[in-house]
């Protein structure tokens, strides 16, 4: 019996307890709360180690070789705090609504966290998809739009993500196949990377494979072209969803590229033509959604394809495949889903106070809601990385990172991605100081009244808040936990 | 002497009133006060200390993977000590003048919580021992003056000037980062000032006339460190932000954009002399966009009316010329100058930033007693006859605007003399043409202004009405006006080592260019603007500032928002369409001919059925024996 | 001599005779005739595979049995099958296959 393993099942079983009946609100609190003091725990306990920690197995099949299997690394214990962090801030912020939302959410946490905690492909794969019917069915019975056209924004991204998993699937069978050699099938990543080690495929295969899990594992994070089911899901779905869906489970995509697509295919990102596909891919991510973004006249649009813009920057860090990079890409993953989960909560706080999120309805709400305003800065100064907050911290590893092999007068096409790429951090404060502008600066608006929320109500966005600044100002604290190479 | 303490303190204070300033009351601005005044004695010990040892020392961790470190180290020599001088002498002096300025203000603890921000992330700057910290702390300031500017954040003016400061700020830092990027691949991961000055100092493995130089490289690199200069000191292009940030309240148009964060940007270029002196096409680009906006500004200010206005342009005349003097310093030593104007020990960008520092700080402060005494009137035309009814104000500010023209033995003169020196040694006479014209130009708007303002008959009520400001903005105004005279002597011994350079023999045509500039500019502004009650002269493109905003405007409207609208359309029409509606077309199509097998007739299926049944022991029965099963 | 081809052939095309039917006709009571037609095709063939499949010298009587089997489903089916008809009669006042529609999507 491992923590891990209570830290999976507890939020599972607490969403089984709010559906047999048990008090909605404080069992889903308290579960979360526990859960984040055992990740916590888990995370002091790790400390300075490195490799796998916390390892648990319980066979299932002999053959092929299956079995629940947990176990945590830097990577997937960064990932699981940020999941833990993000579910208790959801959920606390929960007002007047039925049990389902707590259900969902603590589903969708679960999930996420045994999608991160676990170290069997089978079961990584499984959780995924777990953690995505309540998505999907929470856009669709308690979307905020129109039920038609809700359930056309949930089928949307069902079906986006359905095809990516599809194709996701395609590709761990075919490396589950390759690296088995025929006789034993197994799924345990540990035994994949150890037989990835000691004989790995050539580059080229390498490389198809690469490009088919990059497809598939992509479209989950909303890689361009494969996006345009992010943004309308994101605006439609209930806060928790989207703070949950756009904060942790869309991560899942590029930790399951961190943890299996490149340790199993070490070459398989530097194969030419996968290479120049993922820096056209990320440039459209950053450079095309952030005018897309410059263009949005709701916060809702501006935020959720902000958030598919900024996944191009974790995407260069997974290109360059440098330590620093790569690191530098875990630290981002975790900054953008704390500081896009802060948004989104604040921004469905703003719509159920004033019924509107469109920019030219909006002004002045700085002078009746200092607070709010504070703690929304804190999200949109994180999210254009801002040094002292963490996003910056990890952007600027990336963007170092792919500077480390460097030959002057000869830049590499990554690093010209990178130039490019830093335009992208000037767009970012276009959009998001306008937000600003036109939401708390100026003078209020009439007609529109909105009061900082009661002292409780503030807490989970403090807490989302107060971890930025942490890290944001220590990133060290989370670098420790990654003390080997990925 | 641990920096820490001017460093983390101010870091604090303001921790402690941003966030908790509604519980803190009236303790927030002592806090902040407080703090800044330590942070002035701990400076003063730092002074003291005077070991001439270049002192590199960790002070926090922040990155630390495998063989890179990117950590909050310091780096204390004789530069960052004199600078660390002005910052935080002059933000005490400020702090204490705005418990006058501000006494009124409602937000009042928000306002020295953003102060006590910015002294945090200045002293960062100042003391940064590699580019990455600088960076850090680049950003920070550009945050505190955003906060800053829009104190008043209801007025929509102020709203619209902070976020122009930060985007046009941002857009320089895009550039610095590029060039720390070069860098750091260039140097092998390593942005230590100290190193990268060995590396690409004589001998260095970067430095010109070695193997591993590439002057294209070389050239790049010096050049995006510079766009972040240009957006932080407001050079041309991206001067624009400076004039509209006159928004925020008047003392921190002293500290900030005047004194101190602007400029950074010079402080930066004189941190990385070394790099501007590998590349000598940098080294006229820097000089020639200063020169540049030295001029440009200088004609800008002739026509303004606002009295902040003007201090504003002046401020980016006088940048322009710090600027141009740091590359006019790398032309000279190219010109074998090299002795004469070596970056170590004074530079003359950094003696002119010292003793503009002061005498603008004062004049801006002077201006805020104005603003203060005529409830808030900017306009120059509607004052007059402020000498009478603010005598000390009008001598403090006498008294600066004479050291801003660089009248004989007052600092503004000696500091103004090293930076046209040095543009005449550099070779290029353009440079030092324009460089005179400037300092009659700067001559003759001064004292237009003083005229103005402060000579004459009220011209309104509120001026009329016009009394002397309370203690605690005079006794700042004093301060800085003494030092306003005095800063260019070596009665400072200690932070002048840094800023002042040595002596040079020789320079007649200088001497006399620069007295021949201020008879022309003064004489002729007293000779066209005495008793006169409206502007006699009405240069619409000066007044208009060369339509630069109009310019802007266009470009952001067509290059950014229409771009964004066609991008947007695109990405609805193509990606959208190619990914997501045209698969969905085709399957409805394939759905909708499939569909007619479907159609719920049960002898259709039968039929079907049927042929199925045919078509299976068609199969068992000829093709599969022929291929051998 | 009739041989095992000739029962199978008039087997075939009964159950042809059947099928099409089945496939063809409309009225519901005549499709049910044609299904009977059909399963009595396949007992037929039974019974001729029976007989000429000799085991030990005599018929093989499995193949019989099952016919017995099928005649015994058979008719439990008309009783199903005809009652079912019954009452879509009663409902839609009609025997024509076309008119009951409404598990239709």
């Amino acid at each position: 019996m491992s923590v891990l393993e209570i830290i999976i099942a507890l939020p599972l079983l607490a969403a089984l307890a709010v559906w047999l009946g048990a008090p909605a609100r404080a069992a889903s609190l308290g579960a979360t709360i526990v859960n984040l003091i055992l990740v916590l725990y888990a995370v002091v306990q790790y400390g300075g180690k490195t490799g796998l920690a916390f390892t648990c197995s319980h066979p299932i099949l002999e053959n092929p070789a299956l079995s629940f299997a947990v176990g945590a690394d830097g990577t997937s214990l960064i990932l699981a705090l940020l999941t833990a962090l993000v579910m208790l801030a959801a959920i606390w912020q929960i007002q007047d609504r039925p049990a389902i939302f707590y259900v969902s959410s603590l589903l969708i946490g679960g999930g996420a966290l045994g999608a991160f905690l676990t170290t069997d492909v089978f079961f990584i794969y499984a959780f995924h998809e777990l953690a995505l019917i309540p998505t999907f069915l929470m856009i669709a019975l308690h979307g905020r739009a129109e039920p038609a056209q809700r359930k056309a924004v949930a089928w949307k991204a069902t079906i986006y993500l359905g095809a990516g998993s599809l194709v996701l699937l395609a590709g761990l069978v075919w490396l589950v196949l390759e690296f088995s050699g025929g006789s034993k099938l197994t799924f345990d990543l540990e035994a994949l990377r150890n037989q990835a080690k000691l004989t790995p495929l050539p580059d080229a295969k390498q490389g198809q494979i690469f490009f088919l899990l990059l497809l598939g594992f992509g479209s989950l994070v909303s890689l361009f072209p494969f996006h345009s089911w992010a943004a309308p899901a994101y605006a439609t779905a209930p806060t928790p969803v989207a703070m949950l869906h756009s904060g942790v489970l869309k991560k899942f995509g590029l930790y399951g590229l961190i943890r299996i697509a490149l340790p199993l295919l070490p070459q398989g990102a530097h194969v030419e033509w996968v290479q120049h596909a993922l820096i056209w891919m990320l440039l459209g991510n950053i450079l095309v959604m952030g005018l897309v973004t410059i263009h949005a006249s709701r916060l809702d649009d501006t935020l959720a394809n902000s958030s598919v813009m900024h996944m191009g920057y974790i995407f260069l860090g997974i290109a360059s495949g440098s330590e620093l990079a790569l690191k530098g890409a875990v630290i981002l993953m975790f900054a953008h889903g704390v500081s896009i989960a802060l948004l989104f909560g604040l921004c469905g706080r703003m719509r159920n106070q004033l019924g509107t999120l469109e920019y030219n309805k909006l002004g002045g709400l700085a002078t009746h809601a200092p607070a709010f305003t504070v703690l929304f800065a804190f999200g949109a100064f994180a999210s254009i990385g801002l040094p002292g907050l963490t996003n910056f911290a990890g952007e600027v590893m990336i963007f170092l990172g792919n500077f480390t092999e460097f030959k002057a007068g000869a830049l590499t096409p990554l690093q010209w991605a990178v130039i490019l790429a830093l335009w992208g951090v000037v767009m970012s404060a276009v959009y998001m100081l306008r937000a600003y502008r036109s939401i708390f600066h100026g003078s209020p608006a009439t007609g529109l009244f909105m009061i900082d929320p009661a002292l409780s109500q503030r807490v989970p966005f403090i807490l989302l808040a107060a971890t930025l600044l942490v890290t944001g100002c220590c990133p060290w604290l989370l670098l420790n936990l990654m003390k080997s190479a990925l | 002497m641990n920096a820490s303490i001017p460093l983390l303190l101010p870091f604090f204070s303001a921790l402690v009133i941003l966030l908790g300033h509604r519980q803190l009351k009236g303790a927030a601005v002592l806090i902040s006060v407080g703090s800044s005044i330590i942070s002035f004695i701990a400076c003063l010990a730092l002074l003291a200390a005077a070991d001439d040892k270049t002192n590199n020392q960790l002070l926090l961790p922040f990155i630390d993977v495998g063989h890179f470190h990117a950590n909050i180290d310091v780096l204390i020599d004789k530069q960052s000590r004199g600078m660390m001088f002005i910052v935080s002498f002059i933000g005490m002096l400020v702090h204490i003048f705005s418990l006058g300025y501000m006494k009124d203000d409602e937000a009042r603890p928000r306002f020295f919580g953003s102060l006590s921000l910015f002294m945090f992330s200045m002293t960062g700057i100042v003391l940064a021992g590699n580019l990455l910290m600088m960076f850090i702390f680049w950003e920070l300031v550009g945050l505190s003056s955003y906060l800053l500017i829009g104190h008043w954040y209801q007025k929509a003016s102020a709203a619209e000037a902070c976020k122009k400061a930060f985007l046009t700020n941002r857009i320089g830092d895009f550039g610095f980062m590029i060039g720390i990027l070069l860098l750091f691949g260039a140097n092998n991961g390593n942005v230590n000032l100290f190193d990268l000055e060995t590396a690409f100092k004589h001998g260095g493995p970067l430095a010109l006339g070695s193997p591993g130089y590439n002057a294209s490289f070389t050239t790049a690199a010096a050049l995006c460190i510079f766009l972040g200069a240009v957006g932080k000191s407001a050079q041309f292009p991206l001067h624009v932000w400076l004039p509209d940030a006159m928004e925020g309240p008047t003392p921190v148009s002293a500290l900030i954009h005047a004194a101190t964060m602007v400029a950074a940007g010079v402080y930066m270029l004189v941190r990385v002399s070394f790099l501007i002196e590998a590349s000598p096409l940098a080294a006229e680009i820097i000089a020639g966009i200063g020169c540049g906006t030295a001029l440009l500004a200088a004609l800008m200010a002739t026509q303004q009316n606002d009295i902040k206005r003007v201090l504003a342009y002046s401020t980016l005349s006088q940048l322009g010329y710090m600027v141009m003097a740091v590359g006019a310093v790398a032309m000279a030593a190219k010109n074998g100058h090299d002795g004469a104007h070596a970056a170590e020990p004074g530079h003359p960008a950094m003696f002119h930033l010292y003793t503009h520092a002061f005498f603008k700080a004062m004049l801006f402060l002077g201006s805020g007693a104005v603003i203060y005494a005529c409830h808030h009137e900017q306009d120059i035309w509607k004052m007059g006859g402020l000498r009478k009814h603010m005598p000390v104000t009008f001598w403090t500010f006498s008294i600066g605007t004479a050291a801003l023209m660089g009248v004989p033995f007052l600092s503004g003169f000696w500091s103004k003399e090293a930076v046209l020196g040095v543009a005449f040694d550099s070779g290029c006479k353009v440079l030092f043409l324009m460089g005179a014209a400037t300092a009659a130009l700067t001559a003759f708007y001064m004292t237009r202004l003083l005229i103005v303002a402060f000579f004459g008959k009220p011209r309104t009520e509120s001026a009329h009405h016009a009394t002397e400001a309370p203690m605690v903005m005079i006794l700042p105004l004093a301060i800085l006006a003494i030092f306003s005279v005095i800063s260019g002597y070596d009665v400072l011994a200690t932070p002048l080592q840094a800023m002042k350079p040595p002596h040079v023999e020789g320079h007649q045509t200088v001497l006399v260019a620069s007295l021949l500039a201020l008879i022309v500019g003064v004489g002729s502004a007293i000779f066209l603007y005495r008793g006169k009650d409206k502007d006699p002269i009405s240069i619409k493109l000066f007044a208009n500032k060369f339509y630069f905003d109009e310019i802007y405007a266009v470009i952001v409207r067509v290059c950014q928002d229409r771009l964004a609208w066609i991008v947007t359309a695109l990405e609805r029409v193509f990606v959208d369409g190619l990914i997501a509606r045209l698969p969905t077309a085709i399957v409805a199509r394939i759905g909708a001919a499939t569909r007619m097998l479907q159609g719920g007739h049960m002898q259709g299926y039968t039929f079907l059925l049927g042929g199925g049944v045919i078509g299976v022991v068609y199969l068992v029965v000829y093709v599969l024996p022929r291929l051998g099963h | 001599m009739i041989t095992l081809g000739h029962y199978l052939v008039v087997s075939g095309m009964l159950f042809a005779l059947g099928l099409a039917g089945v496939i063809a006709r409309r009225n519901i009571i005549i499709v049910y005739m044609c299904l009977e037609m059909m399963l009595s095709a396949a007992n037929l063939a039974l019974v001729g595979f029976s007989r000429f499949h000799l085991v030990n010298g005599l018929p093989d009587y499995t193949a019989q049995s099952l016919v017995f089997f099928t005649i015994t489903v058979a008719a439990a089916e008309v009783a199903v099958g005809l009652a079912i008809i019954v009452a879509l009669f009663r409902s839609k006042q009609s025997v024509d296959v076309e008119s009951v529609t409404k598990l239709q999507g």
